[in-house]
């Protein structure tokens, strides 16, 4: 996805609008990443509405040359997350335990932590590997101590991963681009 | 704390392999560090292109498992910010509902207006056509005066013919003598039906208080046969049994008893 630079300038201007388009565009991925990595739905929400105040307020900081917006966003709503997780560990341990039992009463939500797209298609380590950094906000250090691989061993699994995740992608797109010319 | 940019040793493929610009892409640099990459990155347009590549392979994974969250979060963002935004306060939240109008609104006042349109038009069809009924209708009234016209002077005229031509019917040319030398009037009698029909379109105008009066000689007595109305030009007049003549003479308005046999101006025997 190519990002709309246009748009990004209206939000450095302070355009609301803007800041509502790019909520459309970008708070499901995002919040996406924040519930997998708090696992706990209220958390997560009122995480995510910081995140987006923090969007708004440091637009002007984002520099386009140095990343894409979501990985400038990504990088706030993963912070943010931990912190809010270090701040209070044990109130979340507490609430995690109310929260599996209100969330029965709730509207069933889908499984977080299931994976889905074209990380379910890797091998289960490589996706294992992946996730550890992404989805659960661990470093580097903290994931290869879980996964028990040398570190090197644990960089070498993110590399391979992101290889194979492309592969999928491009076989997809083939698959996408031949439906196309068969429609054609 | 490894300096990248120190190490002229380091290339391309081997900072690929360390793994750094992943760690870079997730955060987990210290600034130092992070500067280090946004340096190399700076320089170096092919690495920087990779960087790239990962960025799109993270950014895809990340919305394959994307989570819609709640709709009130961002009512809540957009209502905290909307102190701080550039526009005026009310432009943004109306705006945003206006764009919101459900679609089934839209679509029952796209309905509405479209009722209206066609109601209008179905409305002028109507006066139109109500104008035009009313137009035929004038025309056929007057068609209709005019053919009870003709058929009246049709029905006049048949009566007239009929009379005339029939072969008991004798025609008599009553002539105007000195009095009135320009009148001529004709007269029609049958005997067998006992009919005296006069054409006086012939006789002189009169003037306003005179008429003329028509009289049968019966043994030398002039008996009635009738005022000749001035406004006629075929009149039946009254069958006198044994007539030898039939006179006209001038008489006041409206007839007279007796005739002012000074003042015949035509007659003629049967």
């Amino acid at each position: 996805m190519q990002d709309d630079l246009e748009l990004i300038k209206r939000l450095q201007n302070k355009d609301s609008h803007a800041l509502s388009k790019i909520y459309d565009l970008y708070s499901g991925a995002l919040y996406g990443v924040i519930l997998r990595i708090c696992k706990n739905e209220i958390k997560a929400q009122d995480i995510l509405q910081e995140v987006f105040m923090k969007i708004w307020e440091k637009a002007d900081t984002y520099d386009p040359s140095k990343a894409k917006f979501f990985t400038w966003a990504y990088r706030i709503a993963k912070n943010q997350t931990l912190n809010s997780l270090r701040n209070s560990t044990k109130l979340i341990q507490n609430e995690d335990l109310s929260v599996y039992e209100s969330k029965s009463e709730t509207e069933p939500q889908i499984d977080v932590f299931e994976i889905n797209g074209s990380l379910k298609q890797l091998e289960p380590h490589h996706q294992k590997a992946l996730e550890l950094v992404y989805f659960n906000g661990l470093t580097h250090r903290e994931a290869h101590q879980e996964m028990d691989v040398p570190l090197g061993t644990f960089k070498s699994y993110i590399k391979q991963a992101l290889k194979k995740l492309r592969e999928v992608y491009h076989k997809e797109l083939l698959i996408l681009w031949l439906i196309l010319e068969m429609m054609i | 704390m490894v300096n990248f940019r120190n190490d002229d040793m380091m290339d391309r493929n081997t900072i690929k392999e360390t793994g750094i610009l992943e760690q870079y892409l997730l955060g987990e640099l210290s600034d130092d560090q992070r500067i280090e990459v946004e340096n190399l990155l700076k320089e170096d347009h092919e690495l920087r292109e990779y960087f790239g590549t990962i960025e799109d392979d993270f950014e895809k994974m990340a919305f394959e498992n994307a989570v819609t969250p709640p709709t009130f979060i961002k009512e809540n963002i957009i209502q905290s910010i909307s102190g701080s935004s550039n526009e005026a306060k009310d432009n943004v939240i109306p705006i945003k509902k206006s764009t919101k109008l459900p679609t089934y609104l839209a679509v029952a006042a796209g309905l509405s207006i479209l009722f209206m349109v066609s109601s209008l038009w179905f409305y002028l069809q109507w006066q139109n056509s109500q104008q035009q009924l009313k137009l035929v209708q004038d025309q056929t009234d007057d068609l209709k005066d005019r053919i009870d016209l003709l058929e009246n002077n049709f029905n006049e005229t048949n009566k007239w013919y009929t009379a005339i031509n029939n072969s008991n019917t004798i025609q008599l040319v009553l002539k105007g003598n000195e009095i009135s030398p320009n009148s001529s009037a004709i007269t029609y009698v049958n005997h067998e039906e006992k009919k005296v029909i006069l054409n006086s379109q012939g006789l002189a105008k009169l003037n306003d208080d005179e008429s003329y009066q028509m009289w049968a000689d019966v043994n030398g007595e002039m008996i009635d046969m009738g005022v000749i109305p001035a406004d006629q030009n075929m009149i039946v007049m009254k069958y006198i049994d044994d007539a030898e003549s039939i006179n006209i003479t001038i008489e006041p308005k409206g007839g007279n008893d007796h005739p002012t046999v000074e003042r015949l101006i035509s007659n003629v025997l049967l």
